[in-house]
């Protein structure tokens, strides 16, 4: 029922079955543009014989600026994703798993060290996803989302910064097995 | 639109300038700047000092003051001599509010750029005129920069400037004139590069071949577009440039455009070839096993095979490929399995028939029967179950279709079935029943006349074996008693609803949805209705459409997620006149940004006609799509085009500049600048501006293609591909078009026309001067208004575009713009009066009468029934229509019978009014058109006088499930007992009148005099 491809513009006309879930977050046409000029090749869709979206992942490369270069929380190149959805009937397809493993190519393609992304730290579903997928925790963002998910209590939620190391980081340094013992600021992320 | 480059501060000044003044500019003092800035200027005499005064006049609020820099571009430009860059820039920060009105950049500040770029190409500041370009979109400068660029930096390591040169010379080409010149340029310069790349045994970066995936999909583009189809099939099949082998280096997208392009041409047999070796490629491992196995290239694969040279030899081998697939199954994520388990599917239903079913056995056990349950075998208990396999349902013959309904399905959940799998079958059963229904292989015809009458049914239903319409009406009936007792299962049984939230989708919905659409179909909802002077209720019958939507929203309060089932009711509430409930139904989607585009006409199209007090919230009703195009157009340039020539996306930028195209000229974008413009109107506010001087509007005109993408993927959809799609049976007629807007968008100019009042301070000193040009404005503005408005209208495909009403507003319009136009223009002395008075005049009042007698006498007394009432509710657009017609011709009257008694006024002499006939004439209808106006608010009074009647949810109730201890049949059973009776329907009803007395309590605000 799927077909893979990279997004194109007209592609935000059919969205519906994505954005319309609660849990998707519609952007400014600007930020999806954004993402298809300069990474053209790490925003990939997933669509239906309709040609309706049922998911998509966008993603970039990039590294901290350099002026953090000699920073302990300077980021080197690597590809992050910036968001990745399924629609509710195109879910347990592996469709996640596969829009994912297409952007850690488009990273490999691209000569990045290691995928990121950010998770809350309550999305027990995602992370474990995350980690079936070879992800794992590299530092805790403290307080980094302005809400909480599930406590209406709090007005803040840590966040996960999970990475996956890619072909170029042989060695495996950029990921370490106790990072949820390294917490950082919201400040210290760029 | 406005020139923004300097949204953020003016331009840095030349680090030689001193720092009194820097800090003086920095700080905006401009009075210190221009006084120091005229010192340094008499004292180093460096004109860069004039322009820093001239630039900071420009911020000072006098009118010469502003403009004086205007001259100073405008002598740069006539000069020919190469402009100081830091002076233009000055001036393009000082001319930020002109650009685009009284300047146009590409004829001042582009060329000015291009001029200077060609002089300095290697200063880092040739880039940043290229970006000035491309953000005011002036593509002619951009295009000559480039070339300067591309021709500095051959053959070094950055290979952009080479690819911005073709990649604007490309867009100049699709846009320019001089078209030709250019695309044979972009052909020639993109053959150079691929015949570089195909004889190069490795290409280095500083080759001018095409090197990465972005730069040969711009020469396929560019060749698909300004090329051969020889000269693509050929480069297609290339060893390097070629689908196949850029696929081999992962690089998808090349291959995924070209089947699209080869498909146009009906190129079956390279379809074929590319289909194969590409998924061939996964087999023998050159590229990962599943890279290609996208449905959509298995059925092209297979399409192709039917359609090749040697279709028998081309499906022996799409089998044969399969195979090999299926035997990698195992391998495969969930999302390939399936795709290989359809791609199986797809085979088995495009094999002859003499091919899977040799022996010509009894059929009704088919193969494709016997594939569809392996399919299901695997995938009955998923969401997508029902869209995987109901268009092949859909062809199944009736025998075939029968025997699966019967024989296969129920038996596939196995022997010992959990009481989940049952329910999960019988949902999925009742939905692919609704779906034959409306397929024709069901019925057979049958002679419909028997002994000289017609019987009204002109179909043998080879399900039920009645006589029957399509769709079988008994059938539909069996179906909504057979969902309705599986959905009382569900609900009363606990372990049922227990297991609910561990299936894949809740069956209650898909029951209901069976339900909801089957009454739907018997209440005589079908597309096209309302008829004009038609209550949409005199071809529907209310009780059932009501019970159709009473049951929807029962379960939509059982599942509140289900966005298709929200998105029905919001079309069904909207359907029968009750908008603010459909607007509480709307608000939870959460539409914004980015999906309104495409997402809001389902809501807000006709909004001002079905429910103007909506306008009256207190947040304007339009605003976040005022506010969407406002920042998604605000520049001239297509969002973020920078960004993609920077980093090398020639695709992107293609696209995205035709998504920029689409976006500016959208129908969605003329729906929200009239909606909001005729609410202000009906509720006599004042508009700010003429559309045409609208921000937004810049790029509507009169031949433009306004671009309509409304999204119904997220409707529930059980119907087949046989019919129309379920929301052309519930919109409240045809969607959003180029006709229908353009229509809208004429409507409004011809009103801006009519309404236009000058400043109060406009006092022309040569009144008889200013009263010609008046005149002359005004009839050549009618005269375009006119001719485009008659000739949408005689379009043969406009009429099925519009609803009657708006038909019938429109066509007054184009009658009332040649009368005016006729009635300003026809000399007072003529003798004759032309026959377009006439035959205008007898046709407007003739509509205004039928309009007064169909729509209004009738119902402005107290409807004798609640269905009657209900009847007056649900048809306001109808009765928004009266209005329209009849405020165009008071309107246009007054404007004629203004326009007379000015000239009177002004010319003494007697010879300057309009014909005494013509003036007569306009009399008679600025009188019928009062009346009718009357009429219409005495209508309004007597709903509202019928909704503040009591016992109205009894009334509703009464409709929809029949009166209290009365015998009812057995659908309406059957629904009640869904919604567990009146006691259950009692909210719903309340919510229904109250969007009812809200409507009217909105009409009642609207202004009638």
């Amino acid at each position: 029922m799927a077909n893979f491809r990279r997004f194109r513009p007209d592609d935000l006309n059919k969205l519906s079955k994505c954005n319309l879930d609660p849990l998707t977050e519609t952007y400014e046409l600007s930020f999806y543009l954004q993402y298809y000029a300069k990474w053209p090749s790490l925003f990939q869709v997933a669509e239906d014989e309709n040609g309706n979206i049922i998911g998509y992942i966008m993603g970039k490369l990039e590294s901290s600026p350099d002026v953090y270069k000699f920073s302990e929380h300077y980021l080197p190149w690597h590809a992050h994703i910036t968001a990745v959805t399924v629609a509710p009937e195109a879910r347990r397809l592996g469709i996640g798993k596969l829009l994912t493993e297409q952007l850690e190519a488009a990273g490999d393609a691209g000569n990045a060290w290691f995928v990121d992304l950010f998770v809350r730290k309550t999305n027990y579903k995602a992370i474990k996803f995350y980690e079936s997928m070879g992800y794992s925790i590299f530092r805790v963002v403290k307080e980094y989302y302005g809400d909480h998910s599930t406590d209406p209590t709090q007005d803040s939620e840590d966040a996960y910064d999970m990475r996956k190391p890619l072909k170029r980081d042989v060695k495996k340094e950029h990921i370490r097995a106790d990072g949820e013992k390294h917490e950082i600021d919201p400040t210290d992320v760029w | 639109m406005a020139y923004n480059r300097y949204r953020y501060g003016p331009p840095a000044l030349k680090s030689s300038v001193d720092v009194q003044l820097q800090s003086a500019f920095s700080d905006g003092n401009w009075s210190a700047v221009i006084r120091l800035a005229a010192k340094r200027f008499a004292t180093f005499k460096d004109p860069y000092y004039e322009a820093i005064r001239v630039s900071t006049e420009a911020q000072l609020q006098g009118t010469a003051e502003k403009c004086a820099v205007l001259v100073h571009v405008d002598e740069l430009v006539r000069s020919k001599k190469t402009p100081d860059i830091n002076t233009l820039d000055l001036y393009e920060w000082a001319c930020q509010d002109f650009i685009g009105y009284e300047i146009d950049f590409a004829e001042t500040f582009g060329p000015l750029r291009a001029r200077w770029v060609k002089a300095n190409a290697s200063s880092p500041m040739a880039s940043s005129c290229l970006q000035g370009c491309l953000e005011q979109w002036d593509l002619v400068s951009a295009q000559q920069i480039a070339a300067t660029l591309d021709k500095t930096y051959a053959n070094t390591t950055d290979r952009r400037y080479m690819f911005w040169n073709i990649t604007l010379t490309f867009l100049l080409s699709c846009t320019e004139a001089s078209r030709k010149v250019y695309s044979l340029l972009t052909v020639r310069q993109l053959q150079k590069a691929a015949d570089i790349t195909e004889n190069s045994e490795k290409l280095e970066k500083t080759d001018r071949g095409l090197l990465t995936e972005e730069e040969v999909c711009l020469y396929y583009r560019v060749l698909l577009s300004h090329g051969t189809k020889e000269e693509f099939l050929a480069r297609l099949r290339s060893p390097k440039l070629g689908a196949i082998s850029q696929l081999k280096q992962g690089h998808k997208l090349l291959f995924c455009e070209c089947l699209d392009a080869l498909e146009t041409w009906g190129e079956w047999d390279t379809i074929y070839e590319l289909c194969r070796d590409a998924l061939k490629l996964g087999l023998d491992g050159s590229t990962t096993p599943f890279f290609v196995c996208d449905l959509r290239i298995w059925k092209r694969f297979i399409a192709a095979a039917t359609e090749a040279t040697n279709a028998d030899a081309a499906l022996d081998e799409v089998q044969e490929v399969l195979k090999q697939f299926i035997e990698l199954k195992d391998k495969a994520t969930p999302m390939y399995k399936k795709n290989i388990s359809l791609a199986l599917l797809e085979t088995t239903f495009r094999l002859p028939s003499t091919t899977i079913n040799p022996d010509h056995e009894d059929t009704a056990m088919s193969p494709k029967v016997v594939q569809i349950g392996l399919f299901l075998d695997q995938y009955y208990e998923r969401f997508a179950a029902f869209d995987d396999v109901k268009g092949y349902v859909a062809e199944l013959g009736y025998e075939e279709a029968k025997t699966f309904l019967e024989d296969v399905l129920p038996k596939i959940p196995g022997e010992n079935p959990t009481k989940a799998q049952q329910i999960i079958i019988k949902a999925l059963e009742c939905r692919l029943r609704y779906t034959l229904t409306t397929c024709p292989q069901t019925l057979s015809p049958h002679p419909t006349v028997v002994e000289g009458t017609d019987q009204g049914k002109p179909f043998h239903c080879r399900v039920c074996s009645n006589l029957a319409k399509s769709p079988c009406e008994g059938c539909l009936r069996k179906l909504i008693i057979d969902a309705a007792d599986a959905h009382r299962q569900i609900t009363s049984d606990k372990e049922l609803l227990a297991a609910i939230p561990r299936l894949d989708r809740d069956p209650r919905l898909d029951l209901a949805l069976v339900m909801g659409n089957s009454l739907l179909k018997l209440s005589g909802l079908r597309p096209g209705l309302p008829n004009f002077g038609q209550s949409l209720w005199q071809d529907v019958q209310p009780g059932i459409l009501l019970q159709a939507v009473l049951l929807l929203d029962t379960q939509l309060k059982v599942t509140p997620k289900d966005n298709g089932l929200r998105l029905l009711l919001v079309k069904l509430y909207l359907l029968f006149g009750c908008a603010s409930y459909a607007h509480q139904l709307w608000a939870p989607l959460d539409v914004k940004r980015t999906i309104q585009d495409a997402l809001s006409p389902l809501f807000f199209d006709r909004i001002s006609s079905i429910s103007p007090g909506l306008f009256q919230g207190t947040r304007p009703l339009m605003e976040p799509l005022r506010a969407y195009y406002t920042q998604s157009l605000r520049d001239p340039s297509p969002v973020r085009i920078w960004d993609a020539f920077s980093s090398g996306s020639y695709t992107s930028i293609l696209d995205m500049a035709e998504y920029d195209k689409k976006l500016r000229t959208s129908c969605t974008l003329v729906m929200t600048l009239v909606e909001e413009r005729r609410a202000t109107r009906l509720f006599g506010g004042k508009l700010d501006a003429d559309i045409d001087d609208h921000i937004l509007a810049t790029d509507i005109v009169e031949d433009t293609t306004l671009v309509h993408k409304t999204d119904y993927g997220s409707f529930p959809s059980l119907e087949s591909a046989n019919g129309p799609p379920i929301q052309e049976f519930i919109r409240l007629g045809p969607g959003p078009s180029n006709e229908r807007s353009h229509l809208a968008f004429l409507a409004e100019q011809y009103l801006d026309l009519l309404t236009y009042t000058p400043p109060k301070d406009y006092k022309p000193s040569k009144a008889a001067e200013a009263a010609a040009r008046d005149k002359a404005y005004a009839l050549e503005t009618l005269t375009r208004i006119n001719t485009s408005l008659t000739d949408l209208l005689h379009k043969p495909s406009t009429p099925k575009l519009l609803t009657p009403a708006e038909t019938n507003y429109y066509t007054a319009l184009s009658l009332l713009s040649a009368l005016v136009l006729t009635a300003i223009s026809l000399p007072k002395s003529e003798t004759s009066i032309p026959k377009i008075v006439s035959q205008t005049t007898q046709p407007l009042k003739t509509t205004l009468t039928t309009l007064r007698t169909g729509l209004l006498s009738p119902k402005s007394t107290v409807p004798a029934t609640t269905q009657q009432a209900i009847s007056s509710l649900c048809d306001m657009p109808s009765f928004a229509s009266v209005r329209d017609v009849a405020f165009a011709v008071k309107l246009s009257a007054a404007f004629v019978l203004s326009h007379h008694e000015k000239e009177t006024a002004r010319d003494k002499s007697g010879k300057s009014g309009l014909h005494k006939e013509v003036v007569a004439e306009m009399k008679a209808l600025e009188s019928a058109a009062a009346k009718t106006l009357g009429e219409a608010k005495g209508h309004v009074g007597v709903l509202k006088g019928v909704m503040n009647e009591s016992g109205w949810l009894d009334k509703l109730l009464d409709v929809v499930l029949g009166e209290e201890d009365r015998e009812v049949g057995e659908l309406t059973e059957k629904v009640s007992e869904i919604v567990e009776g009146r006691g259950g329907a009692e909210e719903w009803a309340g919510k229904v009148v109250d969007g009812w007395r809200e409507g009217v309590k909105g009409w009642g605000m609207v202004k009638f005099e």
